[in-house]
């Protein structure tokens, strides 16, 4: 009788519950929260006042720059590693492998505190350079998540696709270029998406690395102190929307090049 | 068939959802049985800065020995509050303790809907919460001085009592509804070794070019609005004519609270430039940074200062505290009680009073300060104890050369006590110092200024001033940034725009 309780459909509940409470109910208090103001009544003010004070789009701006840099430095950070360690064929792979891991499994603060030391050793004074501060705080961060995407995508490439850009006549350079990097790149999409999106909202990096300019993570913490919870969820639906709209763009991309990948 | 099918699917949904919710709110869903069983018992909701209580475990070498006995810290305060509440008055209570961050986050939380019976905000929120009328105020039996037990009215301190009666809001004073806890001044720790006591005592030290990165405030707005109008306000404030006059302590508030657009304007000049000038504003490494030595000076609560000094000593780095000329933020915690959580229930009421009671009790004063670093508003009345403890952690050895009379009548005598002195003598340097820092000398008290709960309208103006500190403007993104993106997102659109090309050929 009860043998078709555990039918496959129903063992998806627990997880349906869960995003129903955490998931959605969250994010139906946030949009009610950013479309009504403080007695509970309908506005797009806070739409509007966000993209016309110049404060918040010059947040927005600031976000952005430490993402984009942080992306740019731990792309080219891991791009090469990644690759170098995917070709090789070193026995002690995986230990290597490991060792680029080994800093997610250590407690983030304690992390960054350490390397506040360094920088204060090889600084003196971390105040001076805030924004190199963060961005390399954040780099040191978020590695890992950029280098694991491109080696697994490099990995797993067909070696028989090089083999036939040199039979055709491609030198190493051309090979890479023309066949390994445009094959690599939903690792480079994923590994973009898993640090730009962080780097923009990730607030207790600039606290502890002593920068005292605000990212979108600290400004909507700013307005929730304030008691403005109207206009924080608002920003943070914003950056929901960025979110998204990020993601759809890499999708994107990434479905156009499969495509083109089972073309070549 | 299919019938059964659905069936079993809503028993497992049914099953999964009790599941859950016993995971979400176990209380809830247990005290639905146990409710009946224990009659005479009374559950506490106390809500309490994180690290603010003592919560014992010291070790023997710990002990304080005062001439007049051994106090030491075993059991948590809870704890023992839990057993003296049954040994005096046969009832049970159990006392929910959690913590809050900033005040801020406590209000959040109660507009939240969680309820607390007994709470310690800060004296601004004290009044919010006033005004608002969300609090129960204390029944008079807490303030019957004839109850032994009632060690709250009995030992507070004159000095702070006065404030609680003579300050008021909506007509009515701070003590029909709150009993201190905690108090302290604002001022500046810094390294003499860096920093001149001269500059140290003065607000301007803020955006001083001399200390330029080397100097951390506090990452708060209230605070630092405060020291920025002390120091845009330095000229008046310090004037002969201002201090000399009659109604100082009236005009010294005024201009200390003072929202008026220009000064509002004025300060986010100020701050500007001390953003660019300090090392940063923290939250929480202040006092860690001080003791390293990255930081020179560091704008502290005189709590937290105490704590600070000590660790320093501890790595024989001497650092000092200071009280800025200008005026000096004097700051309390207090217990109050909400409607929320007492909801007319008599028997919480007298449990949260007697919590607060207990707290005041000398020996348990005293635990506190030692845990905690802060001063209390008690003084101990006719209990000479906690003057006691002030002398045994700060007096000087018979042997000591250097000393100086620290007087604290101030804080301890009492209108009855004639002719009792509370001065201690104690090592020179320590009126600069921890002694200094847990209880200000009354010549920093004398300018000590209340900063008021603003209203609404008022603290928008202040945090939108403090918003656009904090916040990069973009008026400020400079022209290559803005080329440079333009290329970037140049780049991006046309190789878009080829692949798209080139699919449609092929």
């Amino acid at each position: 009788m009860y043998k078709n309780i555990f039918s496959r459909k129903s063992l998806g509940i627990p997880y349906l519950l869960f995003l129903l409470l955490f998931v959605l109910l969250p994010l139906f208090v946030l949009i009610y929260y950013a479309f009504t103001n403080g007695q509970g009544e309908f506005t797009v003010l806070n739409l509007t006042g966000f993209f016309t004070d110049p404060n918040t789009l010059g947040t927005l701006c600031y976000s952005f720059g430490i993402a984009a840099v942080t992306t740019v430095v731990c792309l080219l950070l891991a791009y090469p590693a990644a690759y170098i360690l995917a070709i090789s064929k070193l026995p002690a792979k995986s230990i290597i492998i490991m060792l680029f891991v080994m800093p997610m499994w250590i407690n983030f603060s304690l992390r960054i505190t350490a390397l506040k030391e360094i920088l204060t050793w090889m600084e003196g004074r971390l105040a001076y350079h805030p924004f190199f501060n963060t961005v390399l705080g954040m780099s040191y961060d978020f590695l890992p998540f950029m280098i694991l995407p491109i080696y697994t995508t490099i990995s797993k490439l067909d070696g028989a696709l090089l083999e036939a850009a040199r039979d055709l006549g491609a030198g190493e350079l051309q090979a890479f270029l023309k066949v390994t990097l445009p094959l690599s790149l939903p690792g480079i999409l994923s590994g973009v998406s898993m640090v730009f999106l962080p780097a923009m909202t990730n607030y207790v990096v600039l606290d502890m690395l002593y920068n005292s300019t605000y990212i979108m993570g600290s400004l909507i913490g700013s307005y929730f102190a304030a008691y403005n919870w109207n206009g924080g969820s608002m920003i943070a639906l914003i950056l929901l929307g960025i979110v998204c709209l990020f993601t759809l763009m890499t999708r994107g991309i990434e479905e156009e090049n499969t495509r083109g990948g089972a073309l070549l | 068939m299919r019938v059964e099918k659905k069936k079993k699917a809503a028993l497992y949904f049914a099953l999964c959802a009790i599941l859950f919710l016993f995971l979400l709110f176990p209380e809830t869903v247990l005290r639905a049985e146990s409710d009946e069983k224990e009659e005479r018992q009374v559950t506490l909701r106390v809500c309490n800065w994180e690290e603010y209580i003592d919560l014992g475990g010291w070790d023997e070498e710990d002990t304080i020995d005062l001439d007049s006995g051994d106090i030491i810290g075993v059991n948590s305060m809870i704890e023992d509050f839990t057993d003296w509440y049954y040994e005096n008055y046969g009832i049970r209570v159990k006392v929910e303790y959690s913590t809050f961050g900033t005040n801020e986050d406590l209000y959040n939380m109660l507009t939240l809907g969680d309820t607390y019976d007994l709470v310690c905000p800060s004296e601004y929120m004290i009044m919010k919460l006033m005004t608002e009328d969300r609090l129960v105020p204390l029944s008079d039996d807490f303030f019957d001085v004839s109850d032994k037990n009632n060690y709250y009215i009995n030992g507070v301190s004159p000095y702070i009592h006065s404030i609680f009666e003579n300050n008021e809001i909506q007509g009515k004073p701070w003590s029909d509804y709150a009993a201190g806890y905690m108090w302290g001044i604002t001022g500046i720790v810094y390294n003499p070794a860096l920093v001149s006591t001269e500059d140290a005592s003065s607000w301007k030290i803020l955006n001083n070019p001399a200390y330029y990165r080397q100097i951390t405030i506090k990452d708060n707005v209230r605070d630092s609005y405060f020291a920025a109008v002390g120091a845009v306000k330095s000229e008046l404030l310090t004037s002969r004519e201002f201090l000399e006059s009659p109604d100082y302590q009236k005009n010294l508030e005024r201009e200390m609270n003072d929202t008026s657009e220009e000064t509002i304007a004025e300060v986010q000049e100020y701050l500007q430039d001390v953003k660019n000038n300090a090392y940063s504003f923290e939250t929480d490494s202040g006092k860690a940074d001080m003791v390293t030595g990255k930081v020179a000076a560091n704008y502290q609560w005189s709590g937290d200062s105490v704590y600070t000094l000590d660790q320093a000593d501890e790595d024989d780095f001497p650092l000092s505290f200071a009280v800025p000329e200008e005026s000096t933020n004097i700051y309390f915690d207090g217990w109050v009680m909400l409607k929320s959580g007492i909801d007319s229930d008599e028997a919480k009421q007298h449990a949260a009073e007697a919590f607060i009671n207990f707290n005041s009790r000398a020996d348990n004063v005293i635990r506190n300060m030692n845990y905690i670093g802060y001063t209390s508003v008690i003084s101990g009345g006719e209990d000479r104890r906690i003057f006691e403890y002030a002398d045994w952690c700060y007096g000087a050895e018979e042997d000591e050369r250097d000393t100086s009379d620290y007087d604290l009548g101030y804080f301890f005598s009492e209108d009855g006590d004639d002719g009792k002195e509370y001065i201690i003598t104690a090592p020179s340097d320590q009126v600069y110092r921890q002694l200094f820092s847990q209880y200000p000398s009354e010549e920093a008290m004398s300018r000590a200024a209340l900063m008021v709960c603003f209203d609404e309208e008022q603290t928008q103006a202040i945090n939108q001033m403090w918003i656009n500190v904090r916040c990069y403007n973009i008026h400020d993104v400079p022209v290559w940034v803005w080329i440079v993106a333009a290329i970037g997102f140049g780049i991006l659109i046309s190789a878009g725009c080829r692949k798209a090309l080139e699919k449609r050929k092929s």
